[in-house]
């Protein structure tokens, strides 16, 4: 055997080392994740609400910041404004908008300029006016100057908001009738607890009438069902075993329930954060954690509410170079708490898996993609070694993402149907043969830029609702 | 001598045979999880055809349906008991809820909630627990407050559950002593107090007495289910109480509404230097039109922290023709307590 031969080798076993590693966890997860889950749907009861009646449930400032939202912003004012829980205000940030979003919502909610005093205790651009509602008192629409991030538009609504608690989402967020009552509760049960979110679904092809889900079914585009894929992955998977351990690195940002006084406390979303709400969950664990305080990130793995994912390259492209960027940012300013028992599981266990699984991966699969195809090519490499190689890449993929699809049945019973079966496989199947790579190839690109200090926010193309009248 | 590339080839045939059973054995395990789903709900739709006419005439005291739910096959019990118990969530009519007991009772399917009582699983016996809660059967109340002390949390949330639907007057000193009970969850502990509501409150103000050291409890407590014969001792503890105790107290005194004794009480806990006490004495005096005048004092305060003031602009408003007079002189200033005070004068009709 050559030197180069043994070398290709040696590569691929590493790298299928690594697979094995990344399946190993993933599957340890997935036990963990399915023992919790399994006690969380025992601990289920149609409850929630009559709870909720019963004591004087806390107010709910529910903070949507909005930019260039005019295709889904009324349906989902509409949808936020008939949520089942009497004790809630909504407060719009039109974070600069260039189109038609704070008209519509003027015309739509007769706004009228109101006169809103509060202090500022969080730094966001300059407010420019506040509106509130004729129709409905608990609408109130502030109209700021486009800061260049949500973070900041966040601040502005956080800062606005009147209620002990705040929820924070995105604009085009389509929120359950019963979200607020079921992610309120962790808050009633357990007073240490500072921050909650949920199952996050993906929207498209499903039926959305006035910003309510009317149906749910798998979407048509291959690349929607792709993410639907990598959404049950972790959020049913990461998450929940994070969840167990009280080790949960995430939020996310287009449902996360927080206590005012602790979002104050650690100053709010950082504006110049690009992963904003992985940044901000990390620092509450660290603050709470530095302090060791009480405290507690609740989880509730049922969808309970759902989000637009891209359907076209570019912006799925742009969107995921730009959570590339942010993952790198998050751990480089928190790698002081990387394997730091003084942080606990996170430090020693949730934090490092990130580093590792998803920090290090496209850097580690690029270079053995490059390795090996270089090899290939050199005929130092049989080609079916390779070919058996990546096979058992995909066989390992599919296992973990079967093992998800498995916990969503559970948790969710979404895509039950016959037909939905054999789609998930076959998307379990193909995501390995090209969809990886060139995720792997997206996050080298947005690593390279984290490094560099280059790309922007992007955009992303936003489809009015199917089902909407 | 073996190489590392043996050492390779030896290793890849088992990594690969694991991945390909680990793929097979998760998508088998889906497959089969489905089919079991798809079974149950086709049973469950069976069942429910079959039985939810029954249940329906049977609720409307019809003696051929309860006869025939009473034949039913013993494997069908539960479903039933599901299709009788669980619309009782959602719909806490008193008739309804008479009649699903009188119908639960004549199909002997409280015994089997009491053997699901003793039962070695957590859940079945939280589940029992909230089905005889719903069903209001005061038989059960002893259980329900035994289970306060059960191994599992869950059960534990369950009993209280229970005991806050049963709402039996000989629980209320259970309920109240756990009061302080961390280990129960903290918003069923309030919601078990609301529903006795002010028959719980001589119990809490005995128990205060007794039991000083936990106070901040009872008189966060009586914000729940306190009424005009807590004030004095609400009063008491405002003016000599700890920090934390002072701003439950006036939190409670919000709750129960205030006389004079209390008012005077309250705008002294004005001036006192804490701003949480301060905001809580503003919010406790909302509404107050009565002898002492609380408006020249509360006025005062809207320069004050950010939370006493928007608590005395709150109260202002609440204060009617006087209030306003205060407010409207206020909202002349141009700086954030001008702000304020046009905020709580601001009504969207006037701007529309």
């Amino acid at each position: 055997m050559t030197p180069g031969q043994r070398g290709g080798l040696i590569v691929m076993a590493l790298t299928t080392a690594y697979f094995v590693a990344w399946a190993v966890t993933q599957l340890a997860m997935a036990a963990v994740a399915a023992v919790w889950t399994w006690r969380y749907r025992r601990r289920q009861s149609r409850r929630a609400r009559l709870l909720v009646e019963r004591v004087a449930p806390p107010l709910v400032s529910i903070v949507a910041p909005a930019f260039n939202e005019e295709l889904t912003i009324v349906h989902s004012v509409r949808a936020l404004l008939a949520l089942d829980y009497e004790r809630r205000e909504i407060v719009v940030v039109n974070d600069g908008s260039t189109d038609g979003t704070l008209a519509l919502l003027q015309r739509t909610f007769d706004l009228v300029r109101a006169p809103v005093a509060y202090v500022q205790p969080l730094p966001s651009a300059p407010v420019r006016a506040v509106y509130r509602s004729a129709r409905d008192p608990a609408l109130v629409v502030v109209d700021k100057a486009n800061g260049g991030c949500k973070a900041d538009a966040s601040n502005a609504g956080i800062n606005a908001a009147r209620g002990e608690l705040v929820l924070v989402i995105d604009a085009d967020t389509v929120l359950e009738p019963d979200a607020l009552t079921r992610v309120v509760l962790p808050f009633l049960e357990d007073p240490s607890t500072v921050a909650a979110g949920a199952n996050v679904a993906i929207v498209n092809g499903c039926g959305v009438t006035d910003g309510r889900l009317t149906s749910v079914a798998l979407p048509r585009s291959r690349l929607a069902r792709l993410q639907i894929v990598e959404y049950m992955r972790a959020f049913l998977l990461f998450r929940p075993a994070c969840a167990a351990c009280n080790s949960l690195l995430i939020l996310s940002g287009a449902f996360g329930l927080f206590r005012r006084d602790a979002l104050i406390a650690i100053g709010g979303f950082d504006r110049t954060a690009i992963g904003e709400d992985m940044d901000l969950t990390l620092r509450l664990q660290r603050y709470y954690r530095a302090a060791r305080l009480p405290f507690r990130i609740a989880f509730d793995p049922a969808p309970l509410c759902a989000t637009q994912a891209p359907e076209d390259w570019q912006s799925l492209r742009s969107q995921r170079r730009r959570w590339r960027r942010g993952l790198m940012q998050v751990l480089w300013r928190h790698r002081g708490m990387i394997v730091n028992p003084r942080y606990g599981l996170v430090g020693l266990g949730s934090l490092p898996y990130v580093a590792i699984f998803e920090g290090l991966a496209p850097l580690l699969e690029f270079v053995s993609y490059v390795l090996m195809m270089v090899a290939l090519l050199l005929g130092a490499v049989d080609w079916r070694h390779y070919a058996a190689v990546v096979v058992v890449w995909s066989l390992l993929g599919t296992a973990v993402t079967m093992t998800a699809v498995l916990l969503n049945d559970l948790v969710t019973g979404r895509y039950l149907a016959g037909t939905d079966l054999a789609r998930l496989v076959v998307t379990a199947l193909v995501e390995n043969c090209g969809y990886r790579q060139l995720n792997t190839w997206w996050g080298f690109i947005g690593t390279v830029q984290a490094l560099t200090g280059k790309g922007g926010w992007g955009t992303m193309k936003r489809r009015a609702f199917q089902g909407t009248p | 001598m073996l190489t590392d590339v043996d050492v390779l080839a030896k290793l890849a045939l088992p990594v690969a045979r694991a991945a390909w059973w680990l793929a097979l054995s998760a998508t088998v395990a889906v497959i089969v999880e489905r089919a079991a789903v798809g079974i149950g709900q086709l049973r469950r739709r069976r069942l429910e055809a079959r039985y939810a006419p029954l249940v329906r005439r049977a609720l409307a005291e019809d003696e051929d349906a309860e006869r025939a739910l009473t034949a039913c096959p013993h494997r069908h019990r539960l479903d039933i008991a599901t299709l009788l118990i669980a619309p009782l969530t959602n719909d806490r009519e008193p008739g309804r809820i008479a009649s699903t007991r009188r119908v639960v009772e004549a199909l002997s399917l409280t015994r089997d909630a009491e053997r699901m009582l003793k039962s070695r699983r957590w859940w079945r016996r939280a589940v029992a627990l909230r089905a005889l809660g719903l069903l209001q059967d005061r038989r059960y109340t002893a259980h329900a407050v035994a289970a306060l002390d059960d191994p599992s949390a869950d059960v534990r949330a369950a009993a209280l559950d229970a005991l806050a639907d049963l709402c039996d007057p000989a629980s209320l000193p259970a309920v109240v002593v756990r009061l302080l009970d961390t280990s129960l969850h903290r918003g069923r502990r309030a919601a078990a107090v609301a529903a006795f509501g002010p028959a719980a409150e001589p119990l809490v103000l005995d128990l205060a007495e007794i039991d000083a050291g936990h106070r901040v409890c009872y008189a966060r407590a009586l914000a729940i289910c306190g009424t005009a014969a807590a004030r004095p001792a609400l009063c008491r503890w405002v003016s000599g109480g700890s920090r934390d105790l002072r701003a439950a107290a006036l939190a409670a005194l919000a709750h129960t509404g205030l006389d004079p004794r209390a008012a005077t009480v309250a705008v002294a806990a004005l001036e006192t230097p804490d701003p949480d006490i301060r905001a809580a004495a503003a919010a406790a005096l909302a509404g107050w039109t009565g002898c002492p005048d609380a408006t020249a004092p509360l006025a005062r305060h809207l320069d004050d922290h950010w939370p006493v003031a928007a608590a005395a602009a709150r109260a202002l408003h609440a204060m009617g023709p006087s209030g306003r007079e205060a407010l409207l002189a206020a909202a002349q200033r141009t700086d954030l307590t001008g702000r304020l005070a046009r905020q709580a004068l601001w009504r969207p009709q006037a701007q529309a």
